[in-house]
C-alpha cells in the first residue's frame, strides 16, 4: 500500500500565506492525513475503491510539476468561439474577441473561503490544503455572451505520476447568459492524478450551459468536485461525455437555493477497456417551485466499471418541487459492471420526484433485425449503441456543437472496435 | 430458388416444425397459411437465419446449404424476411438506417455504394408509391409507428433492398384494409420472374389482392395440404377444423 501522506512543510512550499489561510490549509491537511485516500468502507465510495485504485497504479504522487514551453494546441474549427486555455490547470491563454471586454473577467484564482466547514471527502480536504492553481472567471450583470467559450484543458506529456490540485470559480451575474465547452486534451502517456474542486454561482436569472468533452484516450485518474449554487430563476444544464479516462468520478452537487431555479443534467459515456468511472450528485431542493432533471446513460464494454449514484434532497419548504433521474446501461460484456444508487430524501409533501434505473445486456431482437438487413454483429452493435446515446446528444440545440460532439463520440466508439 | 426437404425444428427441447417439405422457383407467389402455433413465424425465422432453434433436414438457397450462411450474408444475397413485428430500434434514423442497409447490400453484389442524393430520390420515390408520409423516414426506426406504419416500412425495406427471395410474416395481420391493399400492391409491383415470394398468413384476405400461384396449409408443423388459390377460398369457408 501507497502510504500517501503529506509534511505540512509541502504548504510553505506552495507559496507565502496569512496566517488564516494557513491555518485552513494545516487543517485540511490534517483532515487529509487522517483519512488518507477514500475506500469503499467509506459509502460514497462504495463502488469506486480510491485507496486501492491509486495504491496499484501509483508509486508515487509528485506534487511538484515541472514547467513546460507554451504549448500549440489545434483550436477548434467547426464553430466559432471564445477560448481560454488551461495548461496542467494553469490558466495560460484566453481570448474573448466576440465579446466586450468589461463584461468578462477572467484571472488566475486564489481561494479567499477560508471556512472551515466539515468535509467528508477527503479529496476535497486535499484540494483545499494544496491547491495552487486554478481561474476564475467572472460574467457582470446583464450580459449574455455572443459565442460559446471553449475551455481548453491541456495535460502536458512531462505530467508522470504528478497530483495537480485545481480550484476553479465561474460566476454569472444576474441576467447573464454563459454557455461552456470544457475540452480536455490529454497528451500525458504516463499516470498522473488530477484532483479539481469547482465552485459555480449563478445569480437572479443567470443561465449556465456546459458541455464537457475529452478528446481522447489517457492515463489521467480524474476526481473533481463540482458545487453549483443557483439563485431564483436561475437555470444550469451539462451535458457531460466523461469516458476516455482511466479513472474518473465526477461528484456534482446542486443548491436550489432560489425559487425556480432548475438543473439538467444528462450524460452519455462509452467506457471501454478498464476504465472506471462514476457519476455522484445530489441535487438539493432548497426553495419551492424548482425542477431538477437527471438522464444518465452508460454503455460498457470490456471490464470496464461505470457507476451512478445520485441523490435527491427535498427540504421540507421546497413545496412544489419537480425532480426527475433516470439511469440506464448496456453492458456489452459479461466482464463489465454497472453500479447505480438512487436515493430520494424527501420532507416536503407537495412534490413530484421519479427515478428510475435499469441496466442490461443489448437487445438480441435488435441486433437480429438489423443483421436481416445485411449488417453484421459488429455493425449491427455498433448501431444500437450510437442509438443509445444519441438519445443525450439530439438534446443539444445548436447544430455546429452538436455535430461536433456526436463525431467524437463516434471517434470514441470507432476507437473500440481498432482495440 | 428454395428447396427445402423434411425440415425440422425444435426450440428448448420442443418439436415445432416436424419435417417440412416446400419448392420454391423463381417468379413463383407460395402461401402458406395455418391455425395459431403452427409453426409458420418459426419457419421464416429459420429462413432468414435466427438463432436458438436447433434444425435439421435441408435448406437450400439457390443450391447452398442455406445453414453454412450468416444471417447478414443471407441478406445481401437476396434474402429478405418482413417481420411480423418490426423491432423498434430508438435513436437510430430510419432513413440513414435503410441506406446503411442498402449500401452493405449494394457492396456484397459487388455495386457501388450510393451517396446520400441518390439515395434520396430513390426513397422519396418508393416511399410516396406506399403513400408512406416523408416525415417518417426522418424518425428513429419504427419507435412510435402505427402498425401499419410498422408494416409500411417493411415493404418499403423490401422494394429498395430488391431481394431475391421474400418472406412476408404475417405482414397483413392488424393492417386495415386501404393499408392492405397498399402492401398488395407493393407486392404485386415487386413480382418478377427472378423473385420468388412465400407468403405467411392466417386469412384469405391478403391473398385475394395478391394471387398466388401455390397456397399450402401448415398444420402441427407440417404441411398437410397444398394447392391453388382455391384452397384457400375453401378454407375461409370450413375453417383449419374443415381441412383434413
Amino acid at each position: 500500500m501507497l502510504n500517501f501522506k503529506i509534511n505540512s512543510n509541502a504548504i510553505e512550499k506552495i507559496g507565502n500565506f496569512n496566517a488564516k489561510e494557513k491555518e485552513f490549509r494545516l487543517k485540511n491537511l490534517d483532515s487529509f492525513n487522517k483519512n488518507g485516500f477514500p475506500n469503499k468502507k467509506s459509502e460514497d465510495w462504495k463502488f469506486s475503491d480510491l485507496r486501492e485504485i491509486v495504491s496499484k497504479n501509483f508509486k508515487k504522487l509528485d506534487l511538484k510539476v515541472v514547467k513546460t514551453d507554451a504549448q500549440k494546441i489545434k483550436f477548434i474549427q467547426e464553430f466559432d468561439h471564445n477560448y481560454i486555455i488551461v495548461t496542467n490547470g494553469e490558466l495560460t491563454s484566453s481570448n474573448f474577441k466576440f465579446e466586450e471586454k468589461n463584461k468578462i473577467k477572467v484571472q488566475n484564482y486564489l481561494n479567499n473561503n477560508f471556512i472551515n466547514k466539515q468535509e467528508n471527502n477527503p479529496l476535497i480536504n486535499l484540494n483545499h490544503a494544496l491547491s495552487d492553481k486554478g481561474y476564475f472567471l467572472e460574467v457582470e450583470e446583464n450580459y449574455k455572451l455572443k459565442k460559446i467559450l471553449v475551455i481548453y484543458n491541456l495535460y502536458t506529456n512531462n505530467l508522470n505520476q504528478n497530483i495537480l490540485n485545481c480550484k476553479n470559480k465561474i460566476k454569472i451575474g444576474k441576467n447573464s447568459e454563459l454557455h461552456i465547452l470544457e475540452y480536455t486534451i490529454n497528451r500525458s502517456k504516463k499516470n498522473f492524478f488530477n484532483n479539481i474542486y469547482e465552485n459555480v454561482v449563478l445569480e437572479q436569472s443567470a443561465i449556465y450551459k456546459n458541455i464537457c468533452i475529452y478528446n481522447e484516450k489517457s492515463f489521467g485518474y480524474f476526481h473533481k468536485y463540482s458545487s453549483n449554487k443557483l439563485d431564483t430563476k436561475s437555470s444550469s444544464t451539462f451535458f457531460i461525455f466523461p469516458s476516455g479516462l482511466k479513472f474518473n468520478k465526477l461528484d456534482l452537487e446542486f443548491d436550489l437555493n432560489g425559487e425556480n431555479s432548475e438543473c439538467n443534467l444528462q450524460a452519455a459515456s462509452y467506457l471501454n477497456h478498464d476504465d472506471h468511472q462514476e457519476i455522484k450528485t445530489r441535487i438539493n431542493h432548497f426553495a419551492p417551485n424548482c425542477k431538477s432533471f437527471q438522464k444518465v446513460k452508460n454503455v460498457l464494454d470490456s471490464e470496464s466499471k461505470g457507476i451512478y449514484q445520485g441523490k435527491i434532497f427535498v427540504k421540507d419548504i421546497a413545496q412544489k418541487t419537480d425532480a426527475y433521474q433516470l439511469s440506464k446501461a448496456i453492458l456489452l460484456n459479461d466482464d463489465s459492471e454497472f453500479n447505480s444508487k438512487p436515493e430520494l430524501e424527501i420532507y416536503a409533501d407537495d412534490v413530484k420526484c421519479s427515478h428510475g434505473s435499469s441496466s442490461g445486456s443489448i437487445d438480441e431482437d435488435s441486433i437480429f433485425y438489423l443483421m436481416s438487413r445485411g449488417l453484421n454483429r459488429q455493425e449491427a452493435i455498433k448501431l444500437l449503441v450510437e442509438g443509445f446515446l444519441s438519445e443525450i446528444t439530439n438534446e443539444i440545440k445548436s447544430n455546429s456543437i452538436k455535430n461536433f460532439i456526436i463525431g467524437k463520440l463516434e471517434e470514441q466508439l470507432h476507437e473500440h472496435k481498432k482495440n | 430458388m428454395l428447396e427445402i426437404k423434411n425440415l425440422k425444428a425444435s426450440v428448448d427441447g420442443k418439436d415445432i416444425l416436424k419435417g417440412l417439405n416446400i419448392s420454391i422457383k423463381p417468379g413463383e407467389l407460395h402461401a402458406i397459411m395455418g391455425p395459431n402455433g403452427s409453426g409458420k413465424s418459426t419457419l421464416a425465422n429459420v429462413l432468414s437465419g435466427k438463432e436458438g432453434y436447433k434444425i435439421s433436414g435441408e435448406l437450400k438457397y439457390e443450391g447452398k446449404n442455406l445453414q453454412e450462411i450468416p444471417i447478414e450474408e443471407r441478406a445481401q444475397k437476396g434474402i429478405f424476411l418482413a417481420f411480423q413485428y418490426p423491432t423498434e430500434i430508438p435513436g437510430v434514423n430510419t432513413s440513414n438506417f435503410l441506406r446503411t442497409s442498402l449500401n452493405k447490400i449494394r457492396k456484397a453484389k459487388g455495386k457501388k455504394e450510393l451517396d446520400a442524393l441518390s439515395f434520396i430520390r430513390i426513397i422519396k420515390e418508393k416511399s410516396n408509391e406506399l403513400g408512406m408520409d416523408e416525415k417518417m423516414l426522418s424518425r428513429q426506426l419504427n419507435v412510435g409507428f402505427s402498425g401499419g406504419e410498422k408494416k409500411k416500412n417493411e415493404i418499403l425495406q423490401m422494394k429498395i433492398l430488391e431481394p431475391n427471395l421474400i418472406i412476408l410474416d404475417e405482414t397483413d395481420s392488424g393492417l386495415d384494409i386501404d393499408a392492405l391493399k397498399i402492401v398488395a400492391e407493393g407486392v404485386n409491383s415487386s413480382r418478377s420472374d427472378k423473385k420468388s415470394f412465400l407468403v405467411i398468413t392466417h386469412y384469405q384476405r391478403l391473398l385475394n389482392f395478391i394471387n398466388p400461384d401455390f397456397v399450402h396449409i401448415l398444420s402441427n408443423g407440417k404441411i398437410i395440404k397444398s394447392g391453388s388459390m382455391k384452397l384457400a377460398e375453401d378454407l375461409e369457408k370450413t375453417g383449419y377444423k374443415g381441412i383434413k
